[in-house]
């Protein structure tokens, strides 16, 4: 009878997943530990802050223009079959700020600062630097990881909240201009609908989100060997891995909110 | 603890998926002296050093420097003692986003409360040292190989170690670049009075320089002694390497 299932490699593959899982709860771990314990390096958060805040500021500007734009266009014409056009304002702000604005703001920072977190780590890994810094008696994870997690922590939140704003600039272009809804009921019921606690619900999916990738990024650099190729490997990984997490703890952060915040959805 | 066992290497053994690599290193490095390690290309000479500045953990025996036990260190404590080490990499290690300034001095800032005079007059010390004045904004990238092994050298030195460890210093480099970086290393252990371990496969050079040499073969230290008493050993792999390193050079 056929073999449907080769279990040798079904083992295999299970084995390696949480081999990987293990190592990255200890490099989590690590990074904790040392996110408490001095010496703090200031200079070096603020520097991340920046690359990954400051510096993707036009990318996100562009994606929540568009992403508000596009999505109001196509609930403005499904709303029209039912004469509920007014409600596009309000709809698009409830999706972007429970979850577009904070899944697309991760998915943005992933490509744009998490792939140059895990080729720039990779690179240093490779080429011996991350054993300079031991040798130094300065621990890379601190020095490099902490900073990282931290800044994506901080800003990728604040990146979110600039998506939301953005997008609904966006919606409200298309709303007023395209689809002709009047502006004072697309503001009415943008302002009555959507609630603050919706948009604290997206933060706090935004910080996670934030920790998650750069904790992945940051570990996929560490893990990296060989040379110009394991670089590659590495950041294409970081990449897959983050956005694919990203999504996954979505769900789950969704469920977690909706079931013991329910006075913010209810 | 006896001068002539500062580092004390004993019964290392170190395995990768199952590939012995080291299989029972029996080493004492002298205080104050150049001690140069020398074998053929995967023997294990890098791993051995990586154990000595603790990069790396055996899976038996045991580095012991100045009587304390690298391996039972903690990591916090291990993070300290480190700061008796200096080591220069194969190719330098030097931090490609921060320019030679920035390189020399990144110790000096992270263990140090200096003022950045202080810290400047320092690099610039030991950028005359090691014969490079004057290129602190130089990047690594703008650096020849010989310029990047002395700039990590001048890294290595910065906060005045009491062990350095060079790691193929002279791999790469021409005749003359060669005997400058020898002549550099002779200079550190004679004004400084550092323990040099030189991980090399350049047989003049060790000759040249050492106190000491010691050769892995097969995992193992196969001789070790002065040069001169080197020379004379009986043991084959020594001979056949001797003969065929000198004739390369």
């Amino acid at each position: 009878m056929k073999k449907w299932v080769n279990w040798t490699i079904v083992w295999d593959i299970a084995q390696k997943i949480l081999i990987g899982l293990g190592k990255w709860c200890r490099f989590v771990w690590a990074t904790l530990q040392w996110t408490f314990r001095p010496p703090f390096r200031p200079k070096n958060f603020f520097k991340q802050m920046e690359f990954i805040g400051v510096q993707s500021i036009p990318i996100i500007l562009l994606t929540g223009l568009f992403t508000g734009m596009v999505f109001a266009l196509q609930t403005g014409k499904t709303f029209s079959l039912f004469k509920m056009q007014n409600l596009v304002g309000a709809t698009v702000g409830l999706a972007l700020t429970r979850e577009i604005a904070p899944v697309f703001a991760a998915l943005m920072v992933t490509a744009r600062a998490c792939s140059a977190m895990a080729a720039e780590i990779g690179t240093m890994k490779v080429t011996e630097q991350i054993d300079a810094l031991h040798t130094m008696a300065i621990d890379p994870i601190q020095y490099l990881v902490t900073p990282r997690v931290l800044g994506c922590i901080v800003m990728v939140p604040l990146l979110t909240m600039l998506f939301n704003f953005i997008g609904v600039i966006g919606a409200y272009i298309v709303g007023t201009t395209l689809l002709n809804i009047p502006s004072g009921p697309f503001l009415h019921h943008l302002y009555w609908y959507v609630d603050p606690q919706d948009v604290n619900g997206g933060l706090i999916k935004a910080a996670f989100f934030g920790f998650f990738i750069a904790a992945i990024s940051c570990y996929k650099g560490f893990a990296t060997e060989g040379g110009a190729e394991g670089v590659g490997r590495a950041t294409t990984g970081a990449v897959v891995a983050s956005s694919v997490t990203v999504l996954v703890v979505d769900y789950f952060l969704t469920t977690w909110i909706l079931e013991y915040f329910t006075d913010i959805y209810g | 603890m006896a001068e002539n066992r500062y580092i004390d290497i004993l019964d290392l053994h170190k395995s990768f998926n199952g590939q012995k690599v080291l299989q029972g290193v029996n080493l004492q490095i002298p205080k104050g002296k150049i001690t140069v390690i020398i074998g053929p290309s995967g023997c294990g000479k890098t791993v051995l050093l990586r154990h000595v500045i603790g990069l790396m953990k055996p899976d038996r025996g045991r580095v012991t420097i100045d009587g304390v036990n690298l391996h039972a260190l903690t990591r916090l404590e291990l993070n300290k003692f480190r700061r008796h080490f200096g080591m220069l990499f194969q190719q330098a290690a030097l931090f490609d986003s921060m320019n030679v300034y920035e390189n020399v001095a990144f110790p000096l800032k992270e263990h140090t409360k200096l003022s950045e005079n202080q810290i400047q007059k320092i690099v610039a010390d030991k950028l005359i040292l090691v014969g490079l004045e004057g290129i602190q904004r130089k990047m690594p990238s703008e650096l020849s190989g010989g310029m990047k092994k002395r700039v990590g050298l001048a890294r290595a030195l910065a906060l005045e170690p009491d062990i350095i460890l060079y790691d193929e210093p002279t791999t790469g480099l021409d005749p003359i670049m060669t005997e400058a970086i020898d002549n550099l290393i002779t200079d550190m252990q004679r004004k400084l009075k550092v323990t040099s371990v030189v991980i090399s496969h350049d047989i003049p050079s060790a000759f040249r320089i050492s106190d000491q040499i010691a050769m892995v073969y097969e995992g193992k230290i196969v001789e070790v002694g002065a040069p001169e008493s080197f020379r004379k050993s009986s043991h084959p792999a020594v001979q056949e390497f001797l003969k065929k390193g000198e004739a390369r050079f």
